[in-house]
């Protein structure tokens, strides 16, 4: 259903996006996983047709076999809502203040199917029961302060399920909330996907709730795709030193935090910080920090290497082992 | 056994909700209900729970910003809520903390050295603060001559080091931490930990850390205190916590913590 392919967003020099290749299909779950830099959310605005003015973009983004890169703010608007949609982390400042959370679900079912308001009334009432807030009917009326934060995002995934998304794109969509509220809010997401038929791009940072949620990942690391697979599969046995780095340093609640003779274990970590867009290196973009480099490393691009039918990553090292 | 460095005893903290009517008194929330916990130098406590469940609160308590509304913070054996504000600050210089935003806990318009030279001069103690700011940013990993940049010029992990550094500079006992790694990234975040437990191997730092994430808490701390709605569910060494939780709650939050489904 959407394809991107060879996709870059750059600004000047700096490239937030570096031909990014992806294709969704119905059913898919799938989780884009990176660190604050990594372009995770710059892939959600391209596929939302929502880039900035100022990048530039190259490739190509297709969407139900049209070609949507160059498309304008037209034809993206009879695009969005109704093939795709999204709901963000701050689910606080995402809706109107000032609006009664029926009237905010309300306004896209008017808009693009032509509902009447009592037409429009009934089928929020409906989303609003299916992603599990209690007593639909009076909290029409309520305004976004008067709900907890679990309750409000639950509005915004009512508000983008309106009109029938073949794609909802979740970005962080759980940072803000409690441990047990996020628990509830990613289950409803994977069960909402499952009883749509809908695909779900689920993007985070968070590594334990990409695992509960998704079937496939894509890891990202300084706008590049660099390794991508079955979730369970990447998060089990990661490919690409980046992805492994980032496992490493993710604390393990099963293991105590001093060893028998009562010495600290200390986090494994990777060196260094992300650098900035415009000073990532020109090759493969974790070079610098990696501990397993190779010469060519900072110079050239390394391609896809096929790990397995559906796996692949991106490091040099790969191709050079057989 | 040595008295702990930092005893709290049954601490009460109740806060007075706006009035919803005229006619009944304004009711009254416990943000936090009779909690008790000790910690030793060198040791780590970690208090875990999500919002609304007195964390923070108990830092404020121990960092005397509050007084509690029963029971007592003993602080090297003397009550800090009975201090006169005088005694009070001199005793600052021995506990200091870390706040969760690094964003917003440094002075934009301050080089980072003066920041982290306050404490020094809030106790009046402002002969040396330059070798001793130097120091501070050495202790955390960052060179002494970024003490003459600005906080815009580093990076979220670089400023929470800065941070860090504020909060050693007068060579405390104790570190209160507040959320001080959950807006980092990961990779970041490990860094800042492991920081955090050099820093107490050397200096025999005791640490409150306060965190929402079990999978953190459990990496650094020796204890474990987990809180809902003001009350302690319980508590115990870190190793005893996670492999055996008696709490359906504590299980919920080792289940979202985990990266194994």
């Amino acid at each position: 259903m959407f394809q991107l392919a060879d996709f870059s967003v750059s600004f000047g020099t700096a490239t937030a996006l570096r031909r990014a290749t992806l294709d969704i299909r119905q059913g898919d779950r799938l989780g884009i996983v990176g660190e604050s830099g990594s372009g995770k959310t710059m892939l959600a605005l391209a596929l939302m047709g929502m880039a900035p003015d100022a990048a530039t973009i190259s490739g190509r983004l297709t969407i139900d076999g049209h070609d949507m890169t160059h498309a304008t703010e037209a034809t993206w608007q009879q695009m969005r809502a109704r093939r795709v949609a999204m709901i963000f982390q701050e689910p606080m400042s995402a809706l109107n203040p000032l609006r009664r959370i029926g009237d905010t679900v309300m306004e896209p079912l008017i808009v693009h199917e032509g509902l009447s308001r009592a037409q429009a009334q009934a089928r929020v009432l409906a989303l609003l029961e299916e992603v599990g807030i209690p007593d639909p009917a009076a909290r029409l009326r309520m305004f976004p302060h008067e709900l907890s934060g679990g309750q409000r995002q639950r509005v915004l995934i009512a508000l983008a399920l309106a009109c029938n998304p073949a794609l909802l794109i979740a970005d962080e969509p759980t940072t803000a909330l409690d441990a047990n509220v996020a628990l509830r809010i990613t289950d409803l997401l994977v069960r909402l996907a499952q009883e749509r038929g809908m695909a779900l791009v689920f993007i985070t940072h968070d590594l334990a709730a990409v695992a509960r949620t998704t079937k496939d990942i894509v890891v990202m690391y300084g706008g590049d795709m660099i390794e991508r697979g079955p979730t369970a599969q990447v998060l089990s046995a990661p490919a690409h030193p980046y992805t492994q780095g980032l496992l490493a340093a993710r604390p393990d609640p099963t293991v105590p935090p001093r060893d028998a003779t009562g010495k600290r274990r200390r986090l494994p970590t990777l060196p260094g910080t992300v650098p900035p867009l415009a000073a990532l290196p020109q090759g493969c973009r974790f070079s610098g920090r990696c501990s397993v480099e190779l010469p060519q490393c900072a110079g050239t691009r390394p391609t896809d290497h096929a790990l397995d039918a559906d796996r692949s990553a991106a490091c040099h090292l790969l191709g050079a082992t057989p | 056994m040595t008295a702990p460095l930092l005893d709290a005893r049954n601490l009460t903290r109740r806060y007075r909700l706006p009035r919803t009517s005229l006619l009944h008194p304004a009711p009254v929330l416990t943000a936090v209900d009779n909690t008790s916990f000790t910690i030793r130098a060198g040791e780590t406590l970690g208090v875990v729970g999500e919002s609304g469940s007195g964390k923070s609160t108990i830092a404020r308590m121990v960092m005397a910003f509050e007084t509690p509304d029963a029971g007592e913070v003993l602080f090297q054996g003397q009550n800090l809520h009975a201090l006169s504000p005088y005694e009070l600050r001199l005793q600052r210089q021995k506990f200091q903390m870390v706040f969760q935003d690094p964003f917003g806990s440094l002075d934009p318009r301050r080089t980072v050295g003066w920041s982290i030279a306050e404490p020094m001069r809030a106790i009046g103690a402002d002969t040396d603060t330059a070798r001793r700011t130097a120091e501070a940013l050495e202790q955390v990993g960052l060179p002494a001559r970024d003490a003459d940049k600005y906080p815009h010029e580093f990076s979220g992990g670089q400023r929470q080091r800065i941070a860090i550094a504020r909060a050693i500079v007068t060579r405390p006992a104790l570190l209160v931490a507040d959320e001080a790694v959950s807006a980092l990234d990961v990779s970041v975040q490990a860094q800042i930990l492991n920081l955090l437990m050099d820093l107490q191997d050397d200096l025999g730092l005791g640490i409150l850390f306060i965190s929402h994430d079990l999978a953190v808490v459990a990496s650094i701390c020796d204890h474990i205190l987990v809180m809902q709605h003001g009350k302690p569910l319980e508590s115990g060494p870190a190793a005893q916590v996670l492999r055996s939780p008696a709490h359906a709650y504590t299980q919920t939050l080792l289940k979202a913590a985990g990266v194994s489904t």
